[in-house]
């Protein structure tokens, strides 16, 4: 009896018609977990689901038509005019309109803006800068300056966090961050009905709730993808996108070239990448990855110990302190680095606390763009280095970026991919040119 | 460097001079090496140099002694004599590239000073391959899109062929040097866009239109193209008017002695609703794609569920259909000849990035492979019957590599019998 009951079952089973995999479905909550603020610039989730920007980056790096539909140049890249699609609401329904878009530009940077001015004209937007900006458009799709309603705010919603984009905010309880879909995006209704970002969560239990089916999308450091792997996660993996770099003060002993020079080459990036970042990413000693340029290995990346002691010269330079943005993982590359430098003769502290003064900082910086220029100015202006990057040709960029790291400000060391770990439910999702999730073309395999 | 490396640079440098001169024809690589030599020479002048090469780039490395004598020679035609390790001058060039382009760079050594010269190469596109096998299932492209936007559905004339985006619908003149537009219509819709969208193209009773619809509106544009009016006049006669009108779902093909079913589609969405007209009288749910097959007593009408489920309505019954595990969401009839002269064509996933087109023929309730998949360039997002019935239109989506962006494009696919 028990056999036949068996055998009916295999039958029924091979009988029944398997579902295949269809277009996308529309429907669901995507389930989010994130160690850091959403809202953060640049590469926060929910800034990236509720903001757009003028501009947007295409898969290809290049700017590409968003709230702006068309832009055009003048006079050598000093003016600047976007002209705005019509048609587009703010979640309150306000329209978008050229006086809302600068608003919210002011809002954004101020007195510190890259360019000079900005103002509205009709259905335009107008840029005026005092030196060129070729790669503007290319600016503009960046996190820093997506466009929000700086004239009204949602009770309890936080500021700026009206826009135009496929999600709108609807609530934040208990560290839970929820959009809703905007029905009314102009790109397109997303397919997800709500989107739940938990936040501030620890990357330990985001790979707990990964793996026990709490969640459906959590990140995966650099220096653990080998382990999610291991631990048999689907993991969607970026190139590499981030560059950890060392940036060099040029103040008090440090205005010294040679001595910068020397700190350049007592770093050993070999041990930060097989040791600490388990060999995810690539060595590096120039701003943009191997695949973007393709001349990176004109910068040499090696340690070079006895170069490093010539240029000190003998001199000792008193006390430096080097301190990391980050988390644990960067402290412990800041700890390899100090004892990098003490063995080229360097006395340096890793920093504890908040102290007064920092000599050296260890930093990761988000490529915002595959092409060169445009990537090579995000770089600069996630290091706090502001200079528009105008070389067209390989040999323009190289020759610019010679000039810029013989400064030895600014220590390229490895460029990282960003990785998410995803569960089955999750659909068709692509990471964007600067390794972040593009949620709005998600959808869920079990949506109803 | 390590002494792998080193042994691997030297016999691609020792392995030069073996490449005889019937090999050496170097095609491809004789502009590019001769403008390095003409950058090189210009920095270093005439004298002598050691010339090492590596290759970084995804160049096959059977090329590799070509390109390296098109360097030797060219440098050479510039005065540069090339001598061994001992030279005082060294020229290091590397193979790489990027994203984008092929680059080759020379760093050029003369004592402890080194200089850097860069050249960019293009790269030959490669061509697909075709698959040859029994039932075969051939394609061939008929359009490649000049832009990013997605491709609903498209027809084609002698000498033109139409193209339905979500936004507009436009007439290309099919020139030897390619794709020229000829008109436009633009289709203004109240209704938001989709981020999944679909339409349909078809020609009108009275012929010589052509019929556009996509979610909300549907707009009629003359065939009948001007000598040239350009792409900001669209042709006298071409209008869209908003429109909720249920969607005709068979082919035209197969509309003839068929009843002319047509489809509510839910314009928010990517599906039709289930509801048809005129009504089979059995409940169909919610479906992505339709076609009609014949069958023992008359025809049925398959659809493609929401849910994945592939089932049949006939007989005034919704019947499972078995073997339809590799079905992705959309389907197209073609009457090939073949066997039993009517086959449906499959695309398989989805999501795959480089999706498969299949012929089967469901004589039961089974869907039994006519043919073996036919692999595409991409991702399938559209389906179509051609209007002749013999061949099947699909809408292709070439999936965006890093650094490029997604492109569309429309091949035809028809069916050998063997």
């Amino acid at each position: 009896m028990l056999r036949q009951i068996v055998i009916s079952c295999i039958l029924a089973a091979v009988a029944r018609p398997i579902s295949a995999r269809t277009r996308p479905h529309y429907g669901g909550t995507l389930r989010v977990e994130v160690e850091g603020d959403p809202w953060q610039r640049p590469g926060g989730l929910a800034r990236r689901m509720v903001l757009h920007g003028l501009t947007a980056i295409g898969l290809d790096g290049t700017a590409r038509p968003a709230l702006a539909v068309e832009w055009k140049s003048e006079n050598n890249d000093h003016r600047w005019q976007f002209q705005l699609r019509p048609g587009v609401h703010f979640h309150d329904g306000t329209s978008l309109n050229s006086t809302n878009v600068v608003a919210s530009l002011t809002a954004i940077c101020g007195a510190d803006c890259p360019w000079t001015a900005v103002h509205a004209v009709g259905t335009s937007v107008v840029f005026t800068c005092d030196s060129p900006m070729p790669n503007l458009p290319a600016l503009l799709g960046g996190d820093e300056y997506r466009i929000a309603l700086t004239s009204a705010a949602n009770p309890g919603s936080p500021p700026g966090s009206i826009g135009t984009g496929p999600f709108e905010f609807t609530g934040l309880s208990n560290g839970v961050l929820t959009l809703s879909a905007n029905d009314s995006s102009w790109q397109g209704r997303p397919f997800l009905d709500v989107l739940e970002i938990h936040t501030h969560r620890s990357i330990r239990d985001q790979f707990l709730d990964i793996s026990g089916g709490r969640t459906d999308l959590v990140e995966v450091p650099s220096e653990q993808l080998r382990q999610a792997r291991e631990q048999r996660l689907t993991v969607v993996a970026s190139p590499p996108v981030s560059l950890l770099a060392l940036t060099i003060s040029d103040s008090g002993s440090l205005a010294n070239l040679n001595l910068r020079a020397s700190i350049a080459l007592a770093v050993d990036r070999g041990a930060l990448f097989n040791v600490i970042f388990q060999k995810q990413g690539e060595i590096t000693a120039s701003l943009l990855p191997a695949e973007i340029t393709g001349y990176s290995f004109l910068f040499t990346a090696d340690r070079d110990l006895n170069k490093a002691h010539e240029l000190r010269g003998g001199v000792t330079p008193p006390g430096l302190t080097i301190a990391a943005e980050g988390g644990p993982t960067m402290q412990l590359s800041a700890q390899r680095i100090a004892l990098n430098l003490r063995d080229a003769g360097f006395n340096v502290q890793v920093a504890t606390g908040v102290p007064q003064h920092i000599d050296l900082t260890l930093r990761l910086l988000r490529l915002e763009s595959n092409q060169p220029q445009p990537g090579m100015e995000s770089i600069l202006r996630a290091a706090g280095l502001a200079i528009p990057v105008q070389g067209q040709t390989p040999a323009a960029l190289y020759t610019v970026e010679r000039q810029i790291l013989f400064s030895h400000m600014l220590i390229p060391l490895l460029y990282l991919p960003r990785a998410f770990a995803i569960s089955g439910r999750v659909r068709d999702l692509r990471l964007g040119p600067d390794g972040t999730p593009e949620l709005a073309r998600v959808s869920l395999e079990d949506a109803p | 460097m390590t002494p792998m490396k080193l042994l691997w640079l030297l016999l691609i440098v020792a392995s030069a001079p073996m490449v005889p001169p019937a090999c050496a024809a170097s095609g491809p690589w004789e502009q590019p090496s001769a403008a390095l030599a003409e950058q090189i020479a210009g920095i270093l002048g005439p004298g002598q140099a050691h010339l090492i090469l590596r290759n970084n780039s995804k160049i096959p490395a059977g090329e590799i002694p070509a390109i390296t004598h098109s360097l030797e020679e060219a440098l050479k035609a510039h005065g540069v004599q090339l001598s061994g390790a001992e030279s005082a001058n060294t020229i290091r060039i590397t193979l790489s590239g990027n994203l984008r382009e092929r680059l080759w760079v020379a760093e050029i050594a003369e004592g402890s000073e080194t200089h850097v010269a860069m050249v960019h190469v293009d790269i030959p596109d490669a061509r697909p391959s075709i698959t040859l096998n029994q039932m075969v299932l051939r394609k061939e492209r008929l359009f490649a899109s000049p832009s990013d936007h997605p491709i609903l559905a498209a027809n084609q004339s002698d000498s033109s062929i139409v193209i339905l985006y979500p936004d507009k619908l436009v007439t290309y003149a099919l020139d030897p040097a390619g794709p020229r537009e000829q008109n436009r219509l633009t289709i203004s819709s109240r209704r938001s866009r989709t981020r999944d969208p679909r339409g349909i193209l078809l020609g009108d009773e009275k012929g010589g239109n052509t019929i556009a619809i996509v979610p909300g509106v549907q707009c009629t544009g003359a065939d009948t193209v001007p000598a040239d009016p350009g792409p900001e006049h669209p042709v006298p006669g071409s209008h869209c008017q908003d429109s909720d009108d249920p969607w005709p779902i068979l082919s035209p093909d197969s509309t003839n002695g068929s009843p002319k079913l047509k489809a509510f589609y839910n314009a928010a969405r990517n599906y039709f609703t289930g509801v048809i007209t005129p009504n089979l009288d059995v409940d169909l749910p919610p479906f992505y794609s339709a076609a009609l097959i014949p069958r023992a007593d008359g025809a049925g009408l398959l659809i493609n569920g929401i849910d994945g489920k592939v089932q049949l309505a006939e007989s005034r019954a919704l019947k499972p259909i078995a073997g339809t595990r590799d079905w992705g969401s959309d389907f197209a009839s073609l009457h090939s000849g073949c066997g039993t002269g009517t086959q449906i064509v499959v695309s398989g996933s989805g999501e795959a990035l480089t999706d498969s087109l299949r012929a089967y023929e469901i004589p039961a309730q089974e869907a039994i492979p006519a043919s073996t998949p036919l692999a595409m360039d991409g991702t399938v997002t559209a389906l179509w019957t051609a209007p002749d019935g013999k061949s099947i239109l699909a809408a292709i989506r070439r999936s965006a590599s890093q650094g490029q962006v997604d492109s569309y494009e429309v091949d035809r696919v028809t069916a050998n019998c063997n």
